[in-house]
């Protein structure tokens, strides 16, 4: 019970599951090192990927997103003006065009890749913090 | 910030940061530990550009 408190809350707020265990001056770094690092892709003019089955990876990079918990949502917010995870289909018309153009205003800034890079750098540390509560929850690690 | 020099090093400071707190335990060795991989990065990249500037940009 305790292991899944502490991965629940990890994901939830990054480094909170450390916290939890007692870890408080780790848990305090990795909150300021995800946010900093979430903050600096979105200001780079980042975006947080959206799944499409035309691009498969999509999938993978949209779930380093989702890994960031919260967090994730106003990536989502800022990025297409509404809480997204999938590109819309072309039959929905209005929505495609409207995704699309955020989309591709992001893409034209030079910094763009950076900051997309940020942010999934964001979201897979928190998936090592997940992973790090557990062991320390389990024992495996002291 | 548009230096791409600055960005990659600022990335590499969070990289190392990160994995210095969670493998290290004293805020010292972990001050080494993020110096070392910040540096390590960069130093890398340097040198993987300066080898891929000798490459021919395709075509």
């Amino acid at each position: 019970m305790r292991v899944t408190v502490a991965c629940l809350l990890a994901w939830l707020v990054p480094g909170a599951g450390h916290f939890y265990l007692g870890r408080r001056g780790k848990a305090a770094a990795f909150l300021a090192i995800v946010l900093v690092t979430f903050c600096t892709g979105l200001a780079l003019q980042g975006r947080v990927y959206l799944a499409t089955s035309e691009q498969p990876l999509s999938f993978l990079a949209t779930f380093a997103n989702v890994a960031l918990g919260p967090i994730d949502l106003i990536g989502r917010e800022i990025s297409y003006k509404r809480i997204i995870f999938f590109f819309p289909r072309e039959t929905d018309r209005a929505l495609y065009e409207e995704i699309l153009g955020m989309t591709r205003a992001r893409i034209l800034a030079v910094t763009h890749e950076y900051g997309t890079t940020f942010i999934l750098t964001a979201g897979l540390m928190n998936i090592l913090l997940i992973l790090d509560a557990f062991d320390i929850g389990i024992g495996r690690k002291r | 910030m548009a230096s791409h020099f600055l960005i990659m090093s600022f990335f590499s400071i969070l990289v190392g940061s990160f994995f210095a707190t969670l493998t290290r335990d004293t805020v010292r060795e972990g001050v080494k530990a993020a110096a070392l991989l910040s540096l390590t990065m960069v130093g890398i990249s340097l040198i993987i550009a300066y080898v891929m500037f000798f490459l021919p940009l395709g075509g």
